[in-house]
């Protein structure tokens, strides 16, 4: 079978005729150094941790989609014995949390969709404080609701936010006031210009993150009411600020916020956003001077964590005689659901793919976000690049097969090249978005046989994504803090958090490359805020980028230092020296040497002495958006292609995965192994999407707010799979590195859907593509 | 606060008179459906009497299997393997490993849901349930036994005790084979089980190549040998609020000779024979046409059973 | 109202008092502090709540405690040697980067701890068949079949 190897390994390419470096480190197959407590069962989640005293915390979700709060009466729960506190929102001080400050912890006055919070007990035991919201009373009236956005458009429709204006008259209306129009050139002018255009529409579905771990905190006050929050985080030094402004809104100004993160059961956007889960947690807190611990259910992570946002796309793209994309027009609705969070700027994200996803010299984008009855959406791996990938690499088979040219051919006519620059004003470094497209080729066996009668077919799709950082706030920035202590052993303290993906271990590599010592003498600390510089947030693929970026310049200062006050020691020049193995010896005579901790204690031990330390904060020198949306977002961009082999079962419907090859350009590969573990844990998240998670809403109700009915991949669902890294060295990357954490899911959908039109001639445009939808199209055929 | 009491008892007269002292009392096997119902709050009884620990119900036995016999043990039984494969085919399929393990047929049956797996093998082996009760035993028809989604004709204090199957004779192959949304863990969008006995008494194995063939293409390898169904059993589920025979279309197929034309006549009556419904888990329209394309192949994999029973069985894809 | 039960766990005989409507979950967990195993669901879906009992995996979130009463108990606690070496399964989920998040791990190491010990060179098949109750987000799976696969084999 093509492309799979026997021990499932990635080839890497990219090296040939390359001058390699002797590294010790980088490049290695290290495991991950916080590997050994899970595998044993002593990593704590936050579903472990225990703090003497703690009260646990439940939520009461409102019954209606939309309706007043008429009357609550908590009398009966707060006489419970073991109830210690029950809140509602006449219990709050005005606040309200999220990107655009819409949403209160806890609801009063009305409720906008079904995981609205109406009151919240904090109690001894977690099944008294279940049995309490049993006995809260809520009376509703109950409102008209909307659940389609574009009824919720429409005049008329019921007012979601009866105080949200906007358009340009400032009236009361659904549609948020957000900006996303990108244009780059003439799209009109174009079009008329165009030998081939293609027209469609494609939907998208809501999917969730599924974290094996739920979401949880833990809320703690001290004596004077400085705040410490437990927490699974992604974005401790965010949340930190939101705290202490929710803080300041509880009558409680000036205080200190800690963050400290347990370990992490999964992320992936899910916690790139505070909820009001943990505003209550602390609000609980502070009522009964008790830690209080919110750790949601299966039920409830299904119900009121945030999901990707569904979308409705309508695209058309046109092309020379040739084959050279000529424009992209693309307009997006999508469904914010009842209150705002990351979920609204998506589009942002989604322009990137739009406008460099090969080289389209005119594009326009447009798109809405407007409120609804339903849940609301958040991040989630890719942030918008799946949905618009879906939609444009599925056009552009269809542009392809208007044109006569075979889908390989046509991209890459149309690939990226290093040295471009996009009309998003993107600068281009380093890109292996053609040798991406040529491993899959190759690999699959990609034969051009097409709508034979077995039944099989191939399709591929690529993807851009930013790989060096994204400056999506005016901060892209991460600090680390290196020291040495008195036995040679390293200490790093980085803002980054490690979600699971590996950054610890990243980190370790780099410093242990730097420093010359073993990679299990290096500690990373990376979860207090009290005590490691800030960090923006592990988002947008940029840990290994920017906290490696960050790692490495402390790294160097240390090295130096150490460098300095080694040569005293051995009566040579700095430059004169090299670190192997926890030692610093002389170049020109290995027998001249001095242990690492030797060097350390001579450098404190003495009068006069000092200490080794060094911190460094690295903000890549990439560029916010203009108020056009243009700007080179990320100093380095990640490229990928997947293919796959399919076969269709015409009776049913199925689709069966053959083979799936998942080509990354990452730069550089600092561990092989992990990279592997990212590209087909984004390769099996994706075969997901595409073809069987699905959140089904009825009336604003999820209806499968459980693992039996919301169907992500067993391992039973995993199809062969390579994963070839392709190293295109991007000079800005920490020894060459760009991100990986996201590409690993953005083509997936369209390298099926191209896949499947290729095997059986029916193109599905509305993910998930279950058999159902396959079996209808051949019938209708 | 949830509260219950937790009886084992270890005979079955035991169990029942315990049942008889706590009204507010359920029967609980592997828990594997009642401990989920359970937590969301659908049930919520004073005590439960565990039928795990009684020996006559676990027992298997030939053609008697105890309703506390796990699907594990049933998977690993030779006998069924190679005598009941659609019954093999199911418990297979069935959740997974964990649940498997201690999940019992009992159990699974008794929860009575449209999509059972292990329903429609047991309907078409002609099982009977054999009940004990505070007034005796009592026995009837599987196919009787179910009322509809989550109900069954068991009276308060009933246990289902076992299950008993009529041996088969000679040329019979069977097969369980379901559709689902994703290829792990999975309940079934349709579920199909056909037990077929061909009337030849001395089968050649012919040797075929792999049967992603049509029938016809496979039938010819017999040359001038025909296959003649004797017998036939067909068994649906999912598709109506009781797992059903498809007796129409086993009527349609016995006596007849075995073509792709017989065959598909066949399916295309069962299809007829469904009451589907649209739910989360699958559309109707949806679940009438695989209820046509499973019988057809299920009948094919039950044939393919007979005639090299001691080979492989073609993974279910293929059919 | 509080029972006594006993069982071996971890290869030892513990009586502990228990609610007769306490999970083995439960139990373990919030009473004896084995925090090793997880809750992911509840409803016997993750699979990261297994445990082996008697030598077949089981989700312990479905598992009455009343019935642990007499039986072999092993959690991922119960891995280690004597020693306080990894046993191999863990070493291989280790050194072939099964572990991501951590959080299915346990319950991943149990099943195919119960898995070999039954069959001691399990096909990819049968080990994707021992493992199916075990959900994972972040690997795909696939570093998770190579490691039951090394230890499987030997190798």
């Amino acid at each position: 079978m093509h492309g799979i190897r026997e021990d499932h390994r990635s080839d890497t390419i990219g090296r040939e005729g390359k001058v390699t470096m002797d590294l010790t480190a980088i490049g290695k197959r290290v495991s991950k150094k916080d590997a050994p407590p899970k595998v044993t069962g002593s990593a704590a989640y936050i579903q472990d941790v225990k703090i003497p005293g703690m009260l646990y915390g439940k939520i009461l979700y409102s019954r209606y989609p939309h309706a007043r709060i008429k009357g609550l009466d908590t009398t009966k729960a707060s006489r419970l014995p073991g109830v210690k506190a029950v809140l509602t929102g006449a219990d709050v001080p005005p606040f309200r949390f999220g990107v655009y400050k819409d949403n209160p912890p806890l609801k009063s006055g009305k409720v906008c969709s079904l995981r609205d919070e109406v009151a919240a007990v904090a109690a001894t035991d977690p099944e008294i404080a279940e049995e309490a919201l049993d006995l809260i009373e809520v009376e509703y009236e109950e409102l008209p609701a909307v659940f389609d956005p574009q009824e919720a458009m429409k005049e008329g429709a019921p007012l979601i936010h009866e105080g949200h204006v906007g358009g340009k008259e400032k009236k009361p209306t659904n549609v948020l006031n957000l900006p996303w129009r990108l244009i780059a050139g003439d799209v009109e002018h174009a079009r008329k210009e165009a030998a081939f255009v293609v027209e469609g529409t494609f939907t998208t579905q809501w999917v969730t993150h599924c974290c094996l771990g739920t979401s949880g905190c833990i809320a703690q006050f001290d004596e004077a009411s400085n705040l410490t929050v437990h927490s699974n985080t992604q974005i401790p030094y965010l949340a930190q600020r939101d705290f202490i402004d929710a803080l300041g809104s509880f009558g409680l100004p000036n205080r200190r916020v800690r963050i400290i993160q347990s370990q992490i059961g999964g992320a992936f956007g899910s916690k790139l956003d505070t909820y009001a889960y943990e505003y209550i947690a602390i609000l609980l807190a502070l009522k009964t001077r008790r830690p209080v611990k919110i750790v949601f259910t299966r039920e409830e992570e299904f119900l009121a964590t945030s999901p990707r946002q569904c979308t409705v796309t309508r695209i058309s793209h046109g092309c020379t005689r040739e084959g050279k994309l000529l424009f992209r027009d693309m307009e997006m609705i999508l469904d914010n659901g009842a209150y705002t969070s990351w979920g609204a700027t998506t589009p942002s994200v989604m322009m990137m793919p739009i406008s460099s996803l090969y080289k389209v010299p005119n594009v326009k984008y447009i798109a809405k976000c407007v409120y609804t009855n339903n849940t609301y959406s958040q991040a989630m791996r890719g942030y918008g690049n799946p949905q618009a990938t879906f939609a444009i690499e599925s056009s552009l088979d269809e542009l392809a097969e208007a044109a006569g040219i075979e889908p390989y051919e046509f991209r890459m006519i149309n690939a990226n090249e290093p040295g471009e620059t996009t009309p998003q004003n993107f600068k281009i470094t380093s890109c292996g978005m053609k040798e991406c497209m040529k491993e899959v080729k190759g690999r699959l066996g990609w034969n051009g046989k097409r709508r034979q009668k077995d039944g099989r077919g191939f399709g591929m799709a690529s993807l851009v994504h930013v790989g060096g950082g994204a400056r999506v706030y005016k901060s892209d920035g991460c600090g680390t803090i290196i020291k040495v202590d008195d036995y040679g052993k390293v200490d790093v303290f980085t803002g980054s958090t490690d979600i699971g993906q590996g950054s610890e271990t990243i980190l370790s590599q780099i410093v242990s490359e730097v420093l010359g010592i073993p990679v299990d003498d290096i500690n990373v600390i990376n979860n207090d805020t009290d005590v490691c510089p800030w960090d923006v947030g592990v988002h947008a693929s940029r840990t290994t980028f920017v906290a490696g970026n960050s790692c490495l310049g402390a790294a160097r200062k240390i090295r130096e230092q150490i460098l300095e006050t080694a040569a005293e020691a051995l009566s040579e020049d700095p430059s004169g020296l090299d670190i192997a193995a926890g030692v610093i010896f002389a170049k020109h005579n290995k027998e001249k040497n001095i242990a690492l901790g030797k060097v350390l204690r001579n450098a404190h031990y003495a009068s006069g002495g000092k200490m080794l330390m060094a911190e460094y904060f690295y903000d890549p020198p990439n560029e916010n958006f203009d108020r056009e949306f243009k700007g080179n977002l990320s100093v380095a961009y990640a490229y990928g292609t997947h293919g796959v082999e399919v076969e269709v079962d015409r009776e049913t419907g199925s689709v069966k995965i053959i083979n799936y090859v998942a080509a990354h350009d990452v730069g550089r590969a600092l561990n092989p192994m992990l990279l592997e573990g990212q590209i087909s844990g984004g390769g099996v998240m994706g075969l997901g999407y595409a073809l069987s998670e699905n959140m089904i809403y009825k009336n604003g109700k999820l209806m499968n707010a459980n693992y039996v009915d919301y169907k992500m991949p067993t391992v039973k669902d995993v199809p062969p799979m390579q994963a070839v890294i392709v190293e295109t060295d991007e000079k800005n990357g920490p020894f060459g590195a760009k991100g990986i954490g996201e590409p690993g899911l953005v083509p997936t959908a369209p390298a099926i859907a191209n896949a499947i039109y290729d095997a059986v001639g029916v193109r599905i445009r509305d993910l998930p593509i279950t058999p159902e939808k396959v079996l209808a199209a051949l019938k209708a055929k | 606060m949830v509260r219950y009491d937790y009886f084992k008892p270890f005979t079955l007269g035991e169990a029942l008179e315990l049942m008889e002292r706590h009204r507010d009392a359920v029967y609980i096997a592997g828990g594997t459906d009642l401990m989920v119902l359970m937590r969301q709050k659908k049930l919520s009884p004073k005590a439960l009497i565990s039928l795990r620990n009684i020996e006559e119900l676990s027992r298997k036995d030939g053609l008697v299997i105890g309703s506390c016999v796990t699907h594990r043990e049933i998977q690993e039984d030779e006998t069924i393997r190679k005598g009941f494969q659609a019954l093999h085919d199911a418990v297979c399929r069935l959740g997974s490993t964990q649940i498997r393990n201690v999940a019992t047929l009992g159990g699974n049956i008794c929860n009575a849901s449209p999509s059972a797996d292990t329903a429609c093998p047991l309907l078409v082996f002609d099982a009977e349930a054999v009940i004990a009760g505070p007034g005796g035993e009592r026995r009837l028809a599987l196919v009787d036994f179910f009322l509809g989604p989550g109900e069954t004709v068991l009276q308060r204090g009933e246990i289902l005790k076992e299950f008993r199957m009529p041996g088969h004779g000679a040329n019979t192959g069977s097969a369980y084979i379901k559709q689902t949304r994703r290829n792990g863990v999975d309940l079934p969008i349709i579920g199909v089980a056909v037990r077929v006995t061909v009337d030849r008494k001395d089968l050649r194995c012919k040797d075929m190549l792999c049967s992603a063939a049509p029938a016809s293409e496979i039938l010819a390898h017999f040359g001038e040998e025909e296959l003649r169904c004797e017998d036939i059993r067909i068994a649906i589920g999912a598709a109506a609020p009781r797992p059903i025979r498809a007796r129409k279309a086993e009527e349609a197929l016995k006596g007849q000779l075995i073509s792709d034309e017989t065959v598909a006549a066949a399916a295309r009556v069962a299809a007829s024979e469904c009451a589907p419904r649209d739910d989360i888990r699958g559309e109707a329209w949806y679940r009438r046409e695989m209820a046509e394309v499973l019988v057809r192949r299920a009948v094919m994999k039950s044939l393919d059973g007979v005639l090299r029973p001691d080979e492989m069985v073609y993974p279910d894809r293929l059919w | 109202m509080k029972r006594e039960i006993s069982f071996v766990l971890n290869g030892e005989p513990v009586s502990v008092d228990v609610e007769a409507q306490w999970t083995l979950l439960h139990l373990l967990r919030e009473v004896l502090e084995l925090k090793g195993t997880k809750d992911g669901c509840g409803e016997g879906e993750c699979g990261t709540c297994t445990v082996v009992i008697d030598g077949k995996a089981v989700n312990s979130c479905l598992f009455p405690v009343m019935e642990a009463e007499g039986r072999s108990v092993t959690t991922i606690e119960g891995l280690r040697a004597p020693d306080g070496g990894l046993h191999p399964l863990q070493k291989a989920f280790i050194e072939h980067g099964a572990v991501q998040c951590g959080y299915c791990s346990p319950g991943m190491i149990m099943s195919a701890y119960a898995l070999l010990q039954e069959k001691a060179e399990p096909s990819d098949d049968e080990i994707k068949d021992g493992i199916e109750g075990n959900l994972c987000r972040c690997t795909g799976y696939v570093k998770i079949i190579e490691a039951i696969r090394s230890v499987a084999k030997g190798r």
